[in-house]
């Protein structure tokens, strides 16, 4: 019961927090891509945390190929093509960088497997020792 | 002058005393006597004593600003407040360094102390592993990294220290974090000691138990010290960059967290030996890369690495001997498979597998993501970035199971659990929350999905844990208090990320002095701006307004610093915050205009994050106290 008068308390003080905050409170478009893009010339800064003439010069190009209306995915491309894949904060997946999106996820499964496998191996043991 | 030489002749007189110290454990080992030898302790305390000395001498030589040292020339300046003067002495690579080994040598000490009631053997073989590290750093420091270089002829003035380095958070920030990565370094020695002599059991695993948890302890406080420096001094407003820096430190702490979790099962079930060692050994060596790859400047590009070959070259032939002998002696010694230990699916032994499952999964991500972009581009020279959302792709969502398993899991008893009622008790709680929370799905933006889940999860775990304080204070059932405060501090930490998440606010605009800007139901008003002058900079205050619909006024006033030793300007955020949000402001000047680039950001419960970080340490201070 007390579980449920606190969740119903947490529940209200965020709708109402919401009510300040009006519903679309996400970033643009813009700030997104920003996000993602590296400042070349600084040191391990995206261009939307950097004021430098190079971020700035990126920032109105996004604005104009944003109003040319290329989306988020053109825009990436488009960068790439005149800075080089560096320039974007998510590496695309390509034969160069297929080890690094694939193993994490190949050494879960993996790990997974060698956990489960050797607990029904235990589970079994103990079920002969049993009887 | 003078005193640069007495630190050098102390550090390669500490050199010696290890030889020594050395050669004194090899007797010692082989007597047949079960007490280690007095002078084993004299000479540990003594190479303690001179690297104490000489780390004394490098920070009088900075509150002096004696130019004759090339490491203070290039890092201090006369102008310099007494406080930065000091903390400069380690805000270089030289004298980090220095830093690194005192912290070494201080805890090798500690542990001769400390270890009174175990193994003579497996003590000196301790002692032994810790004083090969040690001298590996003196001959590093000596040969391509020495703090007393000496410059001839004397500079008349130094060239100062980094302004954005001039801060009281990032002054603590490296002696905390040094004592979390080196703390690691007992835990690696013993780990190898305990291999050789067979002690891989119960009694290691609860006396080593407490040197991971002090580690342990440091590096939460340090990483939480670094990030909460990145948010208010670099001015971007975020806590965590997925910066290769910040990744370095955050790989020795799962792996350190795995552990922690680890060990517990080696203690109490006396299995998983080797799984435990591999997660000593790897900790150290990961709390190593760290140091040496920020110190070493690898990591900002492949091309700072040919700077200094020496350096880089030592390093790597440094850490590949370490890794490679902890390897061997993991081959020879490892401790052999027991059929006695048995577990059920439903069991502790279950799900603190789980944990260290997921724990590597995480490692794994930081690990390939901060290396592979430096491998790639030795390999066929192609240049890539590695940023959040590669980060965020690849863990957020596996935050989801890790969330549910550890609400379930520290319910589960060893062995076996045969009262199955609590697993499904637990997901009947979870579908509940589901149920209450999920209106907030509809009533959001696609794009905070992920976030929203993290949220509800978050208050899963929060609850259950609630639960078992509850069972703790009130019905007195014996719990693991330190456990459930760390645990605690875990779920805040998730919880106050996804809310900052889903609810900051960010504005960037430019504004001259009067101007005014309206978003959402606020408005921000640029009044005026002063000068200032102070000792080491000049800075221009800006006072802005923040007015809200009720009308209540927040005042803020961000700086633009500019420092002339070294000649630099910074923007220095003004934070006014409430128990859940920040406002958080900088504003930085265009060229050649009236206007200033205003950065205002709403950031939610981000107070929590840093009382997150440190309810999780206070837990561990709890279980290290208890002992």
């Amino acid at each position: 019961m007390k579980i449920k008068l606190v969740l119903f308390i947490v529940f209200n003080i965020i709708f109402n927090y919401n009510y300040v905050y009006s519903k679309n409170n996400n970033l643009d478009l813009h700030k997104q891509i920003s996000k993602n893009i590296r400042c070349i010339v600084c040191q391990g800064q995206s261009i939307d945390e950097s004021n430098s003439d190079f971020a700035i010069n990126i920032k109105n190009l996004i604005s104009a190929k944003l109003e040319e209306g290329l989306n988020e995915e053109e825009i990436y491309q488009f960068l790439k093509s005149r800075y080089g894949e560096w320039i974007v904060y998510k590496p695309e997946l390509n034969i160069n960088n297929f080890i690094l999106w694939i193993l994490p996820y190949a050494l879960f499964i993996a790990g997974g497997f060698y956990i489960f496998t050797k607990l029904i191996k235990k589970k079994k043991k103990i079920n002969i020792n049993r009887y | 002058m003078i005193l640069g030489q007495i630190g050098f002749l102390l550090l390669v007189s500490s050199l010696i005393f290890s030889i020594y110290l050395i050669y004194l454990i090899y007797f010692n080992y082989k007597s047949v006597s079960d007490i280690i030898s007095i002078k084993i302790y004299t000479f540990t305390f003594l190479q303690l004593i001179t690297i104490l000395f000489s780390f004394f001498f490098l920070i009088f030589s900075f509150v002096n600003s004696d130019f004759s040292l090339v490491s203070v020339y290039q890092n201090s300046h006369t102008t310099k407040p007494l406080f930065y003067k000091i903390s400069g002495t380690w805000g270089n690579h030289e004298g980090s360094l220095l830093l690194w080994l005192l912290v070494l040598s201080l805890f090798s000490f500690f542990f001769l102390i400390q270890s009174r009631n175990d193994l003579k053997k497996y003590r000196l073989l301790t002692i032994l592993f810790q004083n090969l590290i040690i001298i590996g750093f003196l001959v590093f420091i000596i040969k391509t990294s020495n703090p007393f270089l000496s410059l001839y002829p004397v500079p008349l003035e130094g060239l100062g220290l980094n302004p954005i380095l001039q801060d009281p958070a990032l002054a603590i920030h490296p002696p905390i974090l040094y004592l979390g990565y080196v703390g690691s370094s007992i835990v690696f020695s013993s780990a190898l000691a305990a291999m050789i002599e067979k002690y891989v059991n119960k009694i290691w695993a609860s006396s080593i138990k407490i040197w991971i948890m002090i580690s342990w302890i440091f590096l939460t406080i340090g990483i939480m010290l670094g990030s909460f420096w990145a948010y208010y001094e670099l001015g971007w407003g975020g806590f965590w960059f997925w910066d290769p820096v910040e990744n370095v430190s955050l790989m020795p702490w799962l792996t350190l967290t795995a552990l922690l979790h680890s060990i517990i099962i080696l203690e109490k079930r006396e299995t998983f030996h080797s799984w435990t060692l591999i997660l000593a050994i790897i900790s150290f060596t990961l709390s190593m890369n760290g140091t040496f790859l920020v110190r070493s400047g690898i990591l900002n590009s492949i091309h700072t690495f040919a700077n200094d070959p020496a350096r880089g070259l030592y390093i790597l032939i440094f850490l590949s001997i370490l890794a490679f002998f902890s390897l061997i002696i993991f081959y020879l010694f490892q401790p052999e498979k027991k059929e006695t230990t048995r577990f059920f699916l439903f069991s502790r032994e279950t799900s603190i597998l789980i944990n260290n499952w997921f724990m590597i999964f995480f490692l794994v991500v930081v690990l390939i993501g901060t290396i592979y972009p430096l491998i790639l581009e030795i390999l066929n020279n192609s240049k890539i970035s590695v940023g959040p959302p590669f980060f965020n792709i690849l863990i957020i969502p596996f935050l989801i199971p890790f969330l549910i398993f550890m609400s379930i899991g520290p319910r589960m008893n060893w062995i076996n659990t045969e009262n199955k009622s609590i697993i499904k008790k637990k997901l009947l709680h979870l579908l509940v929350i589901i149920i209450i929370f999920s209106p907030m799905f509809f009533y959001f933006d696609k794009k905070n999905i992920l976030s929203l889940s993290i949220f509800i999860l978050g208050i899963f775990l929060l609850l259950s844990l609630l639960n078992e304080l509850k069972e703790f204070f009130i019905k007195s059932k014996i719990r693991n208090i330190s456990k459930i405060i760390s645990h605690l501090g875990f779920a805040i930490l998730i919880i106050s990320i996804s809310l900052n998440n889903i609810f900051s606010i960010e504005i960037d605009t430019n504004l001259k002095v009067g101007d005014s800007y309206k978003f959402k139901k606020y408005e921000l008003v640029f009044q005026n701006i002063s000068g200032k002058v102070e000792k080491n900079y000049n800075s221009v205050i800006g006072k802005f307004i923040l007015k809200d619909i009720k009308n209540d006024i927040i005042y803020l006033n961000p700086e633009i610093r500019i420092y002339e030793n070294p000649p630099m300007i910074t923007s220095e955020a003004s934070i006014k915050n409430n128990f859940f949000y920040d406002n958080y402001i900088t504003m930085s000047n265009i060229q050649g205009g009236e206007y200033y680039n205003i950065r205002f950001q709403k950031k939610f419960m981000m107070l929590w994050i840093w009382i997150s970080a440190l309810v999780m340490a206070f837990g561990g201070l709890l279980r290290v106290f208890k002992k």
